[in-house]
């Protein structure tokens, strides 16, 4: 045993820069690839086209709305990490998923160094919810995992839920009901 | 981090957790680290309070100090880093430890029969027994009964 000397981090697992966008939820800071977002809208933006959603089995999806002939479902990512609830100001419209994602704001596009496995101890949800952890500026910030938020069995529940066909309703503060 | 079968070799490190003693074999403790920044973020195991960066490794930290007391007191904190068992795989692990450490010989004795599960055996040093913590199972015993809540990243 011993105690050593600080050391600066290395890479580990280095898979090739992946351009990134940080951002919050309830002050917790976290990384998705580029990739997986095909745009970034105001609550208020798609305030109008969104229809209230409810399904007690899926709490985080308080909102839908129709986009190109698909049903999106919004999830709170407050709801989703366990957060405290904040007041979303902005919506993640994700790629390839049928899902959008209310977040605080946005931080800053970056390129992600390497991504790390989560490690083993972590056992919970996290698993689902990662692609694992990268280091940036000495901040270790998780990276979601898009299909993370709704899993199959979620999405399963959320699609047996009637859809109400016109009844658009404030996105913004949709934390706080 | 140790499963009880190595227990009998004859080197421990000594360890204080929640005011108490505890002994850990030597051998799966790769060394005792600097305070350095916790890290959290939201996740649902209940044993962990975040991950530290060292020698450029992401290590879990596992609060165990606040499994045995309910406290948590993550500052002013030393870390033991240690290896944990999954199967045929393993991972350095860091848990926050107070003050120095102490590194001794003895020979492992049975646990005696009031020990807590994760107890797997003591040693004696000068006057005091001291546990042989089993930290595998001290983890699965903590796994299953704590509460899920710390999803909630704290600073």
């Amino acid at each position: 045993m011993k105690i050593a000397a600080q050391e600066a981090p290395r890479l580990r697992h280095f898979r090739g820069a992946e351009p990134a966008i940080l951002f919050t939820v309830s002050r917790q800071l976290f990384a998705i690839a580029a990739d997986a977002v095909q745009e970034i809208r105001s609550t208020d933006s798609i305030a109008g086209a969104s229809s209230e959603f409810d399904c007690p089995e899926v709490p985080k999806v308080r909102h839908t709305f129709e986009r190109a002939r698909r049903q999106y479902y919004v999830v709170n990512a407050c709801a989703h990490f366990g957060l405290r609830v904040a007041r979303p100001a902005l919506v993640l419209i994700l790629r390839q998923l049928r899902v959008a994602v209310l977040v605080d704001r946005i931080e800053r596009m970056t390129e992600l160094p390497s991504i790390y496995d989560l490690p083993l101890g972590f056992s919970g949800e996290e698993r689902r919810w990662y692609r694992g952890l990268t280091h940036i500026e000495d901040h270790v910030i998780p990276v979601v995992d898009p299909r993370g938020f709704l899993t199959p069995e979620e999405f399963r529940q959320i699609e047996g839920v009637p859809v109400p066909l016109a009844s658009p309703q404030e996105l913004e503060g949709a934390a706080s009901k | 981090m140790m499963a009880c079968e190595n227990a009998q070799r004859d080197s421990f490190v000594l360890l204080q957790l929640a005011e108490r003693r505890f002994a850990l074999p030597a051998e799966g403790v790769a060394e005792l680290a600097p305070p350095v920044r916790l890290h959290t973020f939201p996740h649902t195991s209940s044993l962990l309070s975040g991950v530290i960066v060292r020698r450029g490794r992401i290590l879990p930290v596992y609060d165990a100090a606040r499994a045995l007391s309910g406290k948590s007191s993550l500052a002013h904190r030393f870390y033991l880093v240690a290896r944990r068992r999954f199967g045929e795989t393993s991972e350095m692990s860091a848990i926050p430890v107070d003050g120095e450490c102490e590194l001794v010989t003895g020979e492992a004795r049975p646990r005696s029969e009031a020990a807590p599960p994760y107890i797997c055996g003591e040693i004696a040093v000068g006057d005091e027994s001291v546990g042989i913590l089993d930290i595998e199972a001290f983890v699965r015993m903590h796994e299953n009964t704590g509460a899920k809540s710390l999803s909630e990243p704290r600073a």
